[in-house]
């Protein structure tokens, strides 16, 4: 028994901590969760997408300003009325296992994405290509009736519906990658675990150890330099709180913060905070009393203090009254309700509400720490601000999504982050025909504001068209109350350069340096 | 011995087939579906994924889908690692929390049993009293602030052991300490009050006094006897233990299947939902059967029914 | 009863004196936020310092006592309740009915607690549209709680019926002409009733357990009430910098478990030597 307990004491003695910190050339990030998926036409969420970003190139990229800028496509042209799109693929482009990109590789893979038998999420992405709602419908099935044809090993010509001025933006997300038909029916589903995938980005699958972790190395054949990492580690570590544990022990370089542990480190040098495009609102049930009527929704909109949310979240929240976030092209700070609590008790009374006698109002929100902090918040807010009650409920996240569809309560909370940096993704959002208006709110205006903005290239223009939108929505109509944009807040190990963050929480590696 | 335990294994399939169907029922009594998004999918879209999955067809018929596929070992594929199978997502974590839930099982029984033999030994001395109210404070912390007192204290300001992930035998200690926590101090009294209970039945006194040696007494019948009691509860953990805990795979980082029992839930993941329970209710009642045989392998006062 | 009886019933009067006045003894009520006091320590002000919205946390734990008590007491009577009426029946009437009884209990035992209870929890929490929205939560999470503990309870009553059953005094009564139900509830119950409550009195924290688990993951009750189970896993995730959060909370739970755990085992002792603890298994 004894000699059990030495040998035992021995082992653990052995095998401590140590020696699981990346040397140089390696990077250990926490990914968080298992990327549902690396079929780029199939994934849809943001794990998925920081390490499809790392393998793969799309016609275009986004620089760490979120400018697109030419990637697979070298140079592109639009015709006169902007319907059609033609991309010249560059010549030097070569996968992991050497074979050469062609426009093909484009047509199958965007062809696959709007196929009904895939049944891609984000299938919509190219709906803006002639046929191709139509073709995802069922209703064509012929994919050459579809407006996306290759002329050449490396020009890939787009015919659109109709003009959709941020349609190259569109191309640097995951959905549009091009894809290899003969590795798809080679493996099947499998075709993305490592030794069947091949991609043509600064980085090559390694290994995938499901549920755990996930190793990419540097790709070799990749057109550009190769990139200084030689390793990138990506753990799947859930609970914040134990990232943040191996982040002091070394063990990982790069993790995001709890919530409430970011005040701890403000003043670290670790510390990196970055505004994210990705707004945060309280929406109203415009159908139902006392919601209905205009001014109850703006004295609900002039009794919020915004400045409050980044004190309770203590996240580096930027408190944003306009919808369209700050660090988006067309962003207007002016626009939007300002709090003033005395218009709004004003409001009020003129809508023929006592507060004394108003049941109490009904707000959802998902279950999530986060979002408990500002709707506890809100409540005091406005029992302080209108003398309102406010009941607050939480719900499980399926259950909250299927109740904004089928009935949504007098209020809720809901964010949005954009998938590409242009306005439209944030202003398409409350129009009439949106699936993501669940204010019942519908305005002919707004829709068609909104939709001339979609086709208008002049920038002057365009921002009239947006201010004048966010107006309507924000001022004159208000079904919903913009909080704040929220920022990510990450630790970065001193031995990580050139680690940049942007807005729209997509991780650049291809340059990032490991001491 | 055989017999009886190929008969006892047919018996579960029934129960099997009830538990799927209680599942599969259950889950489709609970709001919110598997493609609820945030952003919300347009119709045509929704119509192809509903069609890939054959969620468009009544629930009857997917219910005999899903039955006739795990007859023929098809456990359907997740909603929502698209593209893996559930016996591929099952055989992955599955072995990983075997490995951890036997090590947890290994020092609950052990730690617990030898414990409890000590503390009954030492009936009514000081030593007895402290081991007792150890164990009550071993049952009166919730795992997670017991799972985040050992990495802060071994893992993190002593850093005799890692705090978390999955590399290598040393990195299963602290999970598997949390883990067995609760049952070892249930254990520990169980042994005790069972070792207390049986030292004055009758046939130990007659044993004592037809001259066998303390030692002798305590071993033979003390401690086989007071093993029932352990194995009946040790039974039902084995499949608690064995199929991962939420909790521990959450906080330490662990790879393993207990995980599943909630987020293939958050996630309406039903086919995961339902794998996962399978295997939970297989082990379930081999353990019955195991705890069975035990039970005559222990008392031979109790026979097998079906043995001859 | 023994001295570590006394102790542990001691303990819980002082919980529950704490659950009724706590939250008045302090200079803040539960819910009334103060942002820039937020995140504090403990101090002469906040005794056991404050939370991210900036409330006392002494209030948060005193009137989370009331709820974790609450949903703890709750869930086990409910789970007793069926536990009694199933294993009663099936113990007492015996045969086909035992049989079937039995197969269902084995059936519920086969199915992983955790997800029991979450399913539950939600399909409680939809289907109960009728109640005030504030409670429906809690409401859903006592049910949900006692509907997976009743099976062992279950198991157990059944086997200290059949007992009773073989006793003379029954058959007697049942030769007297006296009527099934009537007989069970006059006579076999009262008979038991030492095993049960020294049950009920280890079901409780087998339940406040639960309840912080499921906090953790994050099905807990909803604001602005909180249990300690939700003050815990919500301190949890604030654990590097500011352990007061998660520490006071699991410190309550701990000493509330402790005092049922004391005065179980005496209880046992003294009731009934036959019946142990029974945990739920998450």
């Amino acid at each position: 028994m004894r000699e059990v307990r030495v040998a035992f004491v021995l082992i653990l003695l052995s095998c401590g901590p140590k020696g699981l910190s990346g040397g140089p050339g390696e990077l250990r990030i926490n990914l968080g969760t298992e990327p549902p998926t690396l079929d780029w036409t199939l994934a849809t969420d943001n794990v998925s997408v920081t390490v499809i970003e790392q393998l793969m190139r799309g016609l275009m990229v986004l620089d760490a300003d979120l400018q697109p800028q030419p990637a697979l496509a070298e140079r592109w042209e639009v015709s006169k009325d902007g319907r059609i799109y033609t991309f010249h693929l560059r010549q030097d482009v070569r996968w992991s296992d050497g074979v050469p990109l062609h426009a093909d590789q484009f047509v199958f893979s965007w062809c696959r994405l709007l196929a009904p038998a895939t049944a891609a999420e984000y299938a919509y992405f190219l709906f803006p290509i002639l046929g191709a709602q139509a073709f995802n419908a069922g209703e064509i099935t012929d994919p050459n009736q579809l407006g996306i044809r290759a002329l050449g090993a490396h020009v890939l010509r787009i015919e659109l519906e109709a003009p959709l001025v941020y349609f190259p933006s569109l191309t640097t997300f995951m959905v549009t990658f091009p894809g290899r038909a003969d590795l798809i029916e080679r493996y099947g589903d499998a075709w993305t675990e490592p030794g069947h995938l091949q991609t043509l980005g600064p980085f090559v699958l390694d290994e995938w150890e499901h549920e755990y972790r996930l190793v990419l190395r540097a790709n070799d054949h990749y057109y550009l330099d190769r990139p200084p990492l030689d390793r990138i580690v990506g753990y799947m570590v859930a609970e914040a709180t134990t990232a943040l544990i191996l982040f002091e022990q070394g063990v990982l370089d790069i993790v995001r913060l709890p919530p409430l542990e970011i005040r701890r480190y403000l003043d670290h040098p670790m510390y990196r905070s970055k505004p994210q495009l990705r707004g945060y609102y309280y929406g109203f049930n415009t159908k139902e009393s006392p919601f209905d009527d205009v001014r109850v929704r703006r004295a609900f909109a002039h009794a919020i203090d915004r400045s409050e949310f980044p004190q309770v979240l203590k996240g580096g929240e930027v408190p944003s009254s306009s919808w369209i976030p700050p660090g988006m092209p067309h962003h207007n700070a002016a626009i939007g309700t300002h709090f003033d609590p005395d218009k709004a008790r004003a409001l009020l009374a003129e809508a023929g509400i006592d507060p004394e006698t108003l049941p109490p109002v009904r707000a959802v929100y998902n279950s999530e720490q986060r979002h408990k902090l500002v709707a506890e918040n809100v409540q005091a807010q406005w029992r302080r601000n209108l003398g309102i009650e406010i009941e607050l409920e939480n719900r499980e996240w399926k259950v909250f999504l299927r109740e904004l569809n089928v009935s949504p309560p007098a209020l809720y909370r809901l964010g949005w982050g954009a998938d590409f940096p242009d306005p439209d993704n944030f202003m398409n959002l409350f129009t009439s025909h949106s699936a993501n208006n669940h204010t019942g709110w519908a305005n002919a205006r707004f829709d068609q504001l909104v939709q001339d903005a979609a086709r208008e290239s002049d920038p002057v223009r365009r921002q009239v068209l947006y201010d004048g939108a966010q107006r309507i929505l924000l001022e004159e109509e208000v079904p919903i109350i913009p909080f704040f944009v929220r920022a990510i807040n990450l630790l970065v190990a001193e031995r990580v350069k050139n680690f940049e963050l942007n807005a729209m929480d997509i991780f650049f590696l291809d340059r990032v340096v490991a001491e | 011995m055989i017999l009886f335990f190929f008969k006892r294994l047919l018996q579960g399939i029934p129960v099997l087939f009830m538990v799927a169907t209680m599942t599969f029922v259950l889950l489709r009594f609970l709001p919110g579906g598997p493609f609820d998004r945030e952003k919300t999918l347009p119709p045509e879209i929704l119509r192809n994924i509903e069609a890939r999955y054959h969620l468009d067809e009544s629930v009857p018929e997917q219910f005999i889908r899903y039955l006739s596929g795990v007859l023929r070992g098809d456990f359907g594929p997740s909603y929502k690692y698209t593209g893996r199978d559930v016996s591929d997502i099952l055989t992955d974590s599955f072995p990983i929390s075997l490995q951890l839930g036997s090590l947890a099982l290994m020092i609950a029984s052990f730690g617990g049993v030898a414990i409890g033999l000590t503390a009954a030994v030492r009936h009514g001395s000081v030593l007895d009293r402290g081991l007792m109210l150890l164990s009550v404070a071993g049952m009166s912390v919730p795992s997670f602030v017991l799972g985040a007192l050992l990495v802060l204290s071994f893992g993190l300001s002593l850093g005799w052991l890692p705090a978390a992930l999955w590399e290598g035998p040393s990195y299963a200690v602290l999970p598997a300490l949390t883990l067995a926590a609760l049952p070892m101090a249930y254990i520990a009294q169980l042994t005790r009050s069972s070792v207390l209970e049986v030292m004055h039945l009758d046939y130990v006194r007659t044993a004592r006094a037809k001259g066998l040696s303390e030692r002798a007494v305590r071993w033979r019948h003390v401690l086989r006897n007071a093993l029932l009691a352990v194995v009946t509860y040790l039974g039902p953990l084995v499949a608690v233990l064995l199929t991962g805990s939420f909790v521990v795979e959450q906080i330490f980082a662990i790879p393993g299947m207990g995980r599943f029992f909630v987020t293939a839930v958050t996630n309406r993941d039903y086919p995961l939902v339902l794998g996962a329970t399978l295997v939970y209710a297989c082990l379930i009642i081999l353990a019955n059967i195991v705890v069975d045989i035990l039970y005559a392998f222990l008392d031979p006062r109790i026979r097998l029914d079906g043995a001859r | 009863m023994r001295l570590s009886g006394w102790i542990g019933a001691s303990l819980l009067l002082g919980l529950l004196v704490f659950a009724l006045l706590g939250d008045r003894m302090g200079s803040h009520r539960f819910d009334e936020q103060r942002i820039e006091h937020s995140l504090q320590g403990p101090s002469t002000e906040y005794w056991l310092g404050t939370d991210a919205l900036g409330r006392d946390q002494w209030a948060r734990v005193a009137a989370g006592a009331k709820i974790s008590l609450l949903i703890a007491v709750g869930s086990t009577f409910f789970s007793l309740l069926i536990g009694l009426g199933l294993g009663g029946i099936s113990g007492y009437l015996g045969g086909r009915t035992d049989r079937w009884l039995m197969r269902f209990v084995d059936l519920v035992y086969s199915l992983p607690d955790v997800l029991v209870i979450i399913l539950l929890i939600e399909v409680l929490h939809a289907g109960l549209g009728d109640v005030p929205d504030l409670y429906r939560r809690q409401l859903a999470l006592v049910l949900a709680l006692g509907g997976v503990g009743w099976v062992s309870i279950a198991r157990l009553v059944r086997g200290l019926v059949l007992q009773a059953r073989e006793e003379a005094w029954v058959e007697a009564a049942h030769a007297l002409g006296m009527r099934n139900r009537r007989l069970l509830l006059r006579h076999i119950f009262p008979n038991i009733s030492g095993p049960i409550l020294v049950t009920f009195t280890f079901r409780i924290p087998a339940a406040i357990l639960t309840e912080s688990i499921v906090s953790f993951i994050g099905l807990g009750i909803q604001p602005p009430f909180a249990s300690w189970g939700v003050l815990a896993s919500d301190g949890f995730a604030a654990m590097r910098s500011y352990p007061h959060l998660v520490l006071y909370p699991s410190l309550a739970i701990s000493i509330t478990l402790l005092a049922f755990h004391l005065l179980g085992d005496a209880l046992r002792d003294l009731l009934d030597p036959r019946v142990r603890g029974i945990g739920t298994r998450v």
